[in-house]
């Protein structure tokens, strides 16, 4: 289902940046998961507690900002956002407001260009578990191991036009973030409100907190389509998503801008953004993601699809490009876009997590090219690699793998198949022609795979005539 | 007997340093029962400190005699965070918090010996100009037990003009070290705002809020500001400038020094008794060979109460919604949902000032009035900071009446309204506000009351202000 531009979508996306420490405490951002083991008296807002900030946090931030195209601010300034909620160690969010660190940027998606209203800095919040589901625990339990680890915001221009376009600027958002190792793909959180107006209801704005990744946006933003669609009237209200259920519900009704207060926060100084320290981190700026696919497709003359499907991580884009060094780059995309892709899909496992490197690959594909290995016997091979890395070229030797190539063994495995299969043979000649792959099939299990099924095939025609 | 004398007979060993801690933690309890100065007396920690001093002097380690607070009993401000002690920054929604670490004043003081011996009476979280705003004890005048300590570090004021052998650390935010001072006859420094790390201090005002020493003679304040100052990484506004030595700035000659009398801090508002010892002190410094001639600087006397109440209000309201009975201090019981135990904890914990400079503050800071109140004061700083800059270029300090007036009665105080209260702090509001160094140099008693004259100076001039508070000390 495609949505014509009535649909119009902006996005508000909070994303953990992948520091060692918090943003204002030393405290580890990752760890004990025991609830409130990472904490401190900053991150739990003691009185006396004073706020440092994590120059980290800060250099992660502006790797974004570089990347979305920012303009960035020559003062980093933090403000207080004062509400009361059980998840606020002070009862205030230290954040920025009125002059955020990036202003004025863009992403890609496709050939479209999303605008980039700001990207600022803020801290988390502890995290809330009610020990008997939202509406009925009787109390709230507070752990605050997140309370105060790094958070960007990012949020969008409303030039989002279809729940789709919002998945495909989300899953655009989290490869940069992963190309700039700011984010923990795999651990990381990051989180969307988005605000949603059709044309049916006069644009009313109506925003939707809570949806966490990229696949729940479009979920989300559908579901919310529909409702808003098929509703007698809408009201500018917000409301939250439930993937359980996979509906939205009213939070509240908006009628004025929530008042938070906002103050500087004067127990952080004004730090600031020095040409020379953004230009040492632009010097320092990994190729990212769209470039790779520029690349891929006029260097090495992949399919636009395959090139992007390979950039998506950055971990598989850098292997290919190695391999691509000693392989054929078409061969290579075709084993690291289907074959690789398709065994990590199905153990379930990230390219980082099996130890798989370039050279696993270049001696795999050096086998193949060299019709040594078939790829039957390749794919097994991949396989058992994901399981847990080895010298590729030993256990070919040691298992006994390389492709029979030498015709005097494979006629006397295609003889003995004609003789055992007298039926398959008579049908074959009858003008069953699937009755010939059966009698392949025969050979290909005295082989073990060994060999390929095409050459077979020629054989047994060639002696069945 | 002087300070520096005291150390040299606890490092000889001819004063032993546990009975006089015994000594002096009986006459702080003494003291309390008339005057209330102390919330707090830290026995255990002060006694545990005195028997570990007389340890090491009787060991061979040499180092033990290279601390220069050695035996020195140190009053904290109960807004200072000491590990382990009752902190509670005079109120009651603090009541039992033990925080969980040392305020980097007070690592200092313990690395060099001075022994912590309790935690000063004061105005709740600060708020306030005679320490009547607390919850617990209120502090008396040492001269007159029906009068006021000033405030809001009243109790640590008061402690220093009763206790011998003693320092205290005090904290401003609009006059609280300087007016207690004044009313109580001490010496009290309000360093430059960054000059003392706020590490570990309670906040009221995080842009104003600072630390500094208070103290019976010119030179007990410049030995405990020799040790407290200096650059904390724990501390984001702590100013990294060079380490200096006060102490020598002591018996420096102030001759060819330029003073600014502040025309706009003398006549109308200003009792008679006050201004004249004031005169009599700037004659003293005349007669040491300083140079005083009459400024006028209009904008501090006229928008300073306005400015600080605004910026310390609003920055107040802040830092003061953590309190929610949460995680420490008092707590009621566990009803009904958060909104409605937290606004529980809130209304019977906070005193009535706090709560009127949390909706105060919180007023100034709403969308509507955030440009005309909490930016519009903003501004009014800077152009303030720049009137005074100016005045620096001639002069290398400044000078007023600390208070407009002698120490009042407490029937008196309670006849004045909240504006009038806050018009008590005229004179130094807007030092503070500015961020610039003050000194309370007692100049005289009229009717049995003391005197303060309020020295002002550029920023990161402590040393100036010493030297000129020295030759004051030095003309009685």
């Amino acid at each position: 289902m495609k949505f014509q531009s009535d649909v119009v979508i902006g996005l508000e996306v909070h994303c953990e940046l992948s520091t060692k420490t918090k943003l204002f405490c030393p405290c580890p951002t990752k760890g004990n998961e025991e609830p409130n083991t990472r904490t401190c008296p900053i991150c739990l807002g003691h009185p006396g507690s004073k706020p440092v900030l994590n120059k980290k946090a800060v250099e992660f931030a502006l790797k974004l900002c570089l990347a979305l195209n920012c303009e960035i601010s020559p003062e980093l300034i933090f403000s207080r956002k004062s509400y009361f909620y059980p998840d606020m160690a002070k009862n205030y969010q230290i954040t920025q407001y009125d002059i955020p660190l990036g202003r004025k940027g863009k992403l890609k998606i496709g050939n479209k260009e999303i605008g980039i209203t700001r990207v600022h800095m803020e801290e988390d919040p502890a995290s809330l578990v009610h020990p008997a589901g939202m509406k009925e625990s009787a109390y709230v339990l507070v752990d605050y191991n997140r309370s105060g680890n790094p958070l960007v915001e990012i949020v969008t221009e409303p030039d989002l036009t279809s729940p789709d376009e919002a998945r495909d600027f989300m899953k655009q958002l989290i490869t940069v973030l992963g190309y700039l190792e700011i984010f923990d793909i795999n651990k990381g959180i990051i989180k969307a409100d988005a605000n949603i107006s059709i044309k049916e209801s006069n644009y009313t704005r109506v925003e939707i907190k809570n949806i966490t990744g990229f696949r729940e946006i479009e979920r989300a933003l559908l579901y919310e389509v529909k409702r808003q669609k098929e509703a007698v009237k809408i009201g500018q209200e917000t409301r939250s998503w439930d993937s359980e259920r996979g509906i939205t519900f009213s939070l509240r009704k908006k009628e004025t801008e929530e008042d938070y207060g906002y103050i500087i926060d004067t127990d952080l100084v004004v730090t600031e953004i020095e040409d020379k320290w953004v230009n040492g981190i632009r010097k320092h700026m990994p190729e990212l993601a769209q470039d790779k696919v520029k690349k891929f497709i006029q260097k090495y003359k992949l399919k636009k699809e395959d090139a992007e499907i390979i950039a998506a991580g950055k971990q598989l884009a850098e292997m290919f490009e190695k391999v691509a060094q000693e392989i054929d780059p078409l061969l290579a995309a075709k084993w690291l876009r289907r074959e690789l892709l398709r065994v990590l899909n199905y153990s379930k496992k990230e390219l980082h997590e099996t130890g798989i490197n370039e050279k696993h690959m270049i001696d795999l594909l050096k086998l193949i090219e060299a019709k040594k290995i078939t790829d039957n016997v390749a794919a097994k091979i991949l396989e058992k690699l994901v399981e847990k890395p080895f010298d590729v070229k030993e256990h070919v030797k040691k298992e006994g793998l390389e492709a029979v190539s030498d015709i005097s063994e494979l006629e006397k495995y295609c003889r003995e198949a004609i003789e055992e299969n007298p039926k398959a043979v008579d049908d074959y000649k009858k003008g069953e022609a699937k009755a010939l792959n059966f009698i392949v099939g025969k050979v290909m299990q005295k082989t073990k795979g060994k060999a390929t099924p095409k050459e077979v095939n020629e054989i047994l025609m060639r002696m069945i005539k | 007997m002087d300070t520096l004398n005291f150390i040299e007979k606890i490092k000889s060993g001819e004063i032993d340093i546990v009975e006089h801690t015994e000594k002096i933690l009986e006459e702080c309890r003494q003291i309390n029962k008339e005057y209330g100065y102390l919330n707090t007396i830290s026995e255990n920690l002060a006694l545990g400190q005195a028997k570990e001093i007389k340890k090491q002097l009787k060991s061979k380690d040499k180092k033990i005699k290279n601390k220069k607070l050695l035996g020195i009993a140190v009053s904290v401000k109960d807004a200072i965070c000491v590990k382990d002690v009752e902190t509670t920054a005079g109120s009651k929604i603090l009541r039992g918090y033990k925080p969980l670490f040392d305020a980097f004043v007070i690592q200092r003081i313990k690395e060099e010996g001075g022994m912590i011996i309790g935690k000063t009476s004061q105005d709740e979280f600060g708020f306030g100009t005679f320490s009547i705003n607390s919850a617990f004890g209120i502090p008396k005048n040492p001269f007159d037990r029906e009068r006021s300590c000033g405030g809001s570090s009243g109790g640590a004021a008061g402690l220093s003009q009763k206790l011998k052998n003693h320092i205290a650390l005090g904290e401003s935010t609009g006059g609280s070290i300087a007016t207690p001072s004044s009313f109580c006859g001490v010496y009290g420094l309000c360093p430059t705002y960054g000059r003392v790390s706020r590490h570990g201090l309670i906040d009221f005002s995080n842009s104003m809020d600072k630390i500094g020493p208070i103290g019976k003679t010119i030179e007990d304040v410049a030995l405990l500001m020799d040790i407290i100052a200096g650059h904390d990484k724990n501390d984001s506004t702590s100013l990294n400038a060079k380490s200096e030595d006060y102490e020598k700035y002591l018996k420096k000659p102030i001759k060819g020094m330029k003073i600014g009398i502040i025309k706009e801090a003398f006549g109308q508002g200003v009792e008679r008794e006050v201004e004249k010892n004031v005169y009599n002190g700037i004659e003293e410094l005349e007669e040491e060979g300083a140079k005083a001639e009459e400024i006028s600087l209009e904008l501090p006397i006229k928008y300073g109460i306005p400015t600080y109440y605004m910026i310390a209000t609003s920055e107040a309201s802040t830092n003061l919604a953590k309190y929610c009975g949460m995680r420490y201090g008092a707590s009621e019981k566990l009803e009904g949902s958060f909104n409605e135990y937290f606004t529980k904890v809130r209304s019977n914990n906070f005193g009535e000032e706090a709560k009127r400079r949390i909706i105060l503050g919180t007023f100034a800071r709403m969308a509507g009035y955030r440009d005309a109140f909490y930016l519009k004061a903003a501004k009014v700083r800077t152009l303030m900071i720049n009137e005074y800059k100016k005045a620096f270029k001639k002069f290398d300090a400044l000078v007023s009446p600390t208070s407009p007036m002698l120490p009042p009665k407490f029937s008196e105080i309670e006849k004045l309204t909240p504006l009038q209260h806050y018009l008590a702090d005229v004179m130094t509001v807007s030092p503070n506000v500015a961020g610039l160094p003050h000194l309370n140099v007692p100049v005289g008693f009229e009717k049995n009351l003391p005197v303060g004259m309020l020295l002002i100076a550029d920023h990161l001039q402590e040393g100036k202000l010493i030297q000129l508070g020295s030759a004051v000390e030095k003309g009685k």
